[in-house]
């Protein structure tokens, strides 16, 4: 069972690894501020993968969600971090502060 | 706090029934006397979601951009094995269960069964568990009357979580023996297809599997954000526009997983790891 777990882990790094080769992907910064997104649309190059830079500049965590996208990540007060996006086909790609749904919204334009 | 209600609702409501249905099988096998591994468990997992949420915040770099993930990717594909095999070892002793009572209690604890019961909880809560912390952390920071309200529905949430988990529990007492086993296994099965599905999912949202146009679109009928949603999700990974590869794995884990558990049985299929004389099952 422990190798089992181990394994799994050992294979799970690996594909993170693999992931991380060759970044020199296109970064596009985005803020969280007063539970808001700025810009709260993001546009990019259809086709091609990219970087999104998020800062979160309010006093609480939120959570960065695309459902669409399967991005679920977590942004700590008053930091910032990058979220790697596969590449896209056109089209738009809406996303959300979990933490704060009602006004923390904005979509991703691929085109 | 409607809002926070139905976060936190959402995503507690696997973890209850995981800890329901663990509760529920030391209870049908006889072990009520050894509830604390859930417990433990379950407690340990809040632990680990409490070190996660405040690490998070510390974190910075890489660490932070893609730890989190692989944790999260890691810790789906580790429940998915543990529900299989928990699965499987119910069908392998399904008949041993139904004998006496100190058999039965011999017979899990010889095939250490009863810290794997323990390890499901765990996942089951450290799974969702940080992100939950923080969103309830986040709600605390705010000193407003908004945030006071946000707390209550969130804790609120959880509440209710844990009620459907032990009205499942209450639930699992009322069947026999053969449907309970049925039930659970059933259960288990879609729920480790979708956790199975889920962290496929996670790994083409990271551009570690390639991703594909979603095969179909009922997101105009349920939503992935709705509260049914969000419950099927839980519980049968349900997703609005599943991709290619999400429906591949899920059918390919039912019919795996589906055959270990329900189909023919045969001694060939079956190793044989260490065990005392006390089995006597399969």
């Amino acid at each position: 069972m422990t190798r089992w777990l181990v394994a799994a882990l050992v294979a799970v790094t690996a594909l993170g690894a693999t992931a991380r080769v060759g970044d020199a992907a296109q970064e596009v910064a985005v803020t969280i501020e007063n539970n808001r997104f700025a810009p709260d649309e993001i546009k990019v190059k259809a086709g091609e993968p990219f970087v999104l830079v998020v800062t979160n500049k309010d006093k609480g965590p939120e959570e960065f969600e695309s459902k669409e996208l399967r991005i679920e990540k977590v942004v700590p007060a008053g930091k910032t971090l990058k979220i790697r996006v596969r590449a896209l086909k056109p089209g738009t790609y809406p996303f959300v502060g979990e933490y704060h749904e009602a006004t923390a919204k904005g979509r991703i334009v691929a085109e | 706090m409607g809002a926070t209600f139905v976060v936190t609702l959402r995503e507690a409501f696997e973890a209850a029934l995981l800890l329901g249905l663990m509760y529920a099988y030391l209870d049908r096998v006889g072990a009520r006397a050894h509830y604390g591994w859930v417990t433990a468990g379950g407690a340990l997992g809040l632990v680990a979601s409490l070190i996660a949420g405040v690490g998070v915040s510390f974190a910075s770099g890489p660490l932070l951009d893609l730890g989190p993930d692989l944790v999260a990717a890691a810790v789906m594909f580790v429940a998915v094995a543990l529900l299989t095999w928990h699965g499987w070892w119910m069908r392998q002793h399904a008949r041993a269960l139904q004998s006496d009572l100190q058999r039965r209690i011999d017979d899990a604890r010889a095939t250490q069964r009863l810290w794997i019961v323990g390890l499901v909880a765990f996942t089951g809560v450290f799974r969702e568990g940080a992100e939950t912390v923080l969103f309830l952390w986040g709600l605390m920071s705010q000193t407003n009357v908004t945030g006071a309200s946000g707390v209550a529905g969130g804790v609120l949430g959880i509440l209710v979580a844990a009620g459907l988990g032990w009205a499942m529990f209450r639930g699992g007492r009322q069947l026999s023996s053969r449907g309970f086993f049925t039930t659970t296994s059933v259960l288990l099965l879609v729920v480790a297809a979708g956790l199975f599905s889920s962290g496929i999912g996670r790994l083409i949202g990271l551009g570690m599997l390639p991703a594909s146009a979603p095969l179909w679109d009922t997101s105009w009928v349920l939503g992935d954000d709705s509260l049914v949603g969000g419950f099927l999700s839980g519980l049968v990974g349900y997703r609005a526009r599943p991709g290619a590869l999400e429906v591949l794995g899920y059918v390919a884990y039912l019919v795996v997983a589906g055959w270990l558990l329900f189909g023919p049985r045969s001694r060939v299929t079956v190793p044989a790891p260490v065990r005392s004389g006390a089995d006597v099952g399969a």
